[in-house]
């Protein structure tokens, strides 16, 4: 097994000082795994992933590596090898989904990707030359999916992925999920428990703002994950 | 109806009416400060009752129009209110809003400025008021109806396919957000007929002096400036994807030089015909501003965008405005006295 693909110690984040989300948060991403996130709501999920993305500012940490070298989540290297997919996204609204796609591809200095395969399994194809702000709230979801998918990062986030998702869409997605260890690290976010057991190779439970427990491999069970949810819940 | 009116009231205002009070406390800084100094503009009491009139009614029209509010309205309508009182509850709200922070404001500028009767002053009042309640009785007529529920209706949901384009370009994006919200385009317009009329006002002042500060003010188009700021999801995506300081904020930025420049043309032109004398040193002073100006609003939009508004109208009348039309006056006065 290489190097980590990402390293974490000790990451705080808080929205008011004093009243800290993630506190003494420490994470290892390896290079080709899938991580599924769980927690109750509130528990820091989603501030984990916009601090990874760079957009939260409220946050510190002791130590962040990227690759083994040291980083920092706002860092155009580190952006350029992660992608984050939105529990909701209303940005690019005057753009097609074609266009933003390429738009993306550019930011991430990558040829156009052809996401014909992809816009197939979502069945997005008539959806391509819309702007953005026409579609439905589960279409939208599937143009940045697709983009995510299409781009093929390093470490793609995905912060609650099945929402607004229809059913033959989420089984498409659980599929690329799984699959996406070819390519790189998946990390997502997911209240539906089946998303997790269906496709992630680890699973961290995420409570008082850090990784309390963590499941791998057999240990990956409906059960198991619902038991540690429990007993979260009644702490 | 007191609890729904708390609601909006709440969210405008803040939970403990703070921002209401720090609003009224700035109007009266700004009143005590302009009457202090002195400085006096003789206004026809017509010319004051039209801008207290027209002044609230555009920006009540604003406020009902706003995406932020009627959102607002659609938990309030799924619940068993009455709706018309819900409506009435929620205009008021709105009304006040509009009356005590966007009115009074310009109101303590304008009675700072001038020597009022008591009359005068209550007339300009009765105006603002007067205004808004039309707003509230005509708003609802642009659906053709009279019910709670047109306060509401969003607008008709079309899916549109555009011309397939496989590559991106933010122009093109900046282009049709233009086309898509008519009041960034009326906004727009009336900079161009400022600029028609501004030589008219400028009359037989030396173009030297007069022509940058036309540039100047024909910065002052605060929408298209405020483009992220007004669009959090859009400011969210262009700080999470890499390398957009130069793939959107360097087109943004041309793109409002070009905004900037058709205006200034539109300036030099009427100049020219009314006064003439325009030569090629004035096209290029009036590029410089129009690029200056742009730059300034890119860079206050990166480094310093205006969050923590409650609906679009704080953002279309948040001092930030003035910035860039105020540095670029400066900078006016500066080349009139370089070039003299």
């Amino acid at each position: 097994m290489g190097e980590n693909i990402l390293e974490l110690q000790n990451l705080s984040a808080w929205y008011s000082e004093g009243k800290d989300v993630l506190s003494g948060f420490s994470l290892q991403l390896r290079p080709h795994e899938v991580v599924g996130l769980i927690g109750l709501n509130g528990a820091g999920k989603t501030t984990f992933l916009k601090t990874l993305s760079g957009l939260h500012e409220g946050f510190r940490c002791d130590s962040i590596r990227l690759n083994g070298r040291p980083a920092s989540f706002r860092d155009k290297g580190f952006k350029l090898s992660r992608y984050t997919v939105f529990a909701e996204d209303n940005s690019f609204q005057y753009f097609t989904f074609r266009e933003y796609l390429s738009y993306a591809a550019a930011a991430y200095k990558k040829e156009l990707p052809d996401a014909d395969r992809l816009v197939r399994g979502f069945h997005f194809e008539d959806y391509t030359g819309t702007l953005l702000k026409d579609l439905s709230t589960g279409n939208k979801k599937k143009a940045f999916l697709i983009t995510a998918f299409a781009l093929k990062p390093e470490l793609l986030l995905l912060d609650e992925p099945v929402n607004g998702l229809d059913f033959q869409s989420t089984e498409y997605l659980y599929r690329l999920i799984a699959g996406y260890k070819d390519h790189g690290t998946v990390l997502f976010s997911s209240h539906i428990l089946e998303s997790i057991t269906l496709t992630a190779g680890r699973v961290l439970v995420l409570e008082d703002g850090k990784v309390r427990r963590s499941f791998e491999g057999s240990q990956i069970s409906a059960e198991n994950i619902r038991e540690a949810l429990h007993d979260e819940n009644e702490l | 109806m007191k609890m729904s009116f708390e609601v909006t009231a709440k969210k405008l205002f803040g939970v403990k009416y703070e921002r209401l009070a720090r609003a009224l406390f700035l109007e009266l800084v700004v009143f005590w400060g302009l009457h202090t100094a002195g400085l006096q503009v003789q206004i026809a009491p017509a010319i004051l009752y039209l801008m207290s009139g027209s002044f609230s009614a555009g920006v009540m029209w604003q406020a009902l129009s706003s995406e932020d509010s009627r959102e607002n309205l659609q938990n309030a309508f799924m619940l068993p209110f009455a709706g018309h009182s819900l409506i009435l509850s929620y205009v008021t709200a709105l009304g006040t809003y509009t009356l005590l922070t966007k009115t009074a404001g310009l109101l303590a500028v304008v009675w700072a400025l001038g020597r009022w009767s008591w009359a005068e002053i209550l007339g300009s009042v009765l105006c603002a008021l007067a205004a808004i309640v039309i707003v509230f009785c005509l708003y609802p007529l642009r659906l053709g109806r009279t019910d709670a529920y047109a306060f509401y209706v969003r607008p008709e949901a079309r899916r549109r396919t555009v011309k397939v384009h496989r590559r991106c370009s933010v122009w093109r994006y900046l282009f049709r957000y233009l086309m898509s919200h008519k009041n960034y385009l009326v906004n727009t317009a009336v900079m161009w007929g400022v600029a028609c009329v501004l030589p008219v006002l400028f009359g037989q002042m030396e173009a030297r002096f007069a022509l940058p500060v036309g540039f100047a003010i024909l910065s002052l188009n605060t929408p298209i400036c405020i483009l992220l700021s007004c669009d959090p999801a859009l400011e969210q995506a262009v700080r999470f994807l890499p390398g957009q300081r130069e793939a959107f904020c360097v087109p943004y930025c041309l793109f409002l030089f070009g905004c900037n420049l058709a205006a200034d043309i539109v300036f030099l032109c009427s100049w020219q015909i009314q006064l003439g004398g325009i030569c090629q040193l004035h096209a290029l002073t009036a590029a410089a501003f129009a690029l200056l100006s742009a730059a300034g609003s890119v860079l206050l939009e990166w480094y310093c965008p205006i969050r923590g508004w409650k609906i679009e109208s704080d953002l279309w009348h948040h001092p930030r405005k003035y910035v860039v039309p105020a540095v670029m006056l400066l900078m006016a006065g500066a080349v009139s006295i370089f070039v003299g």
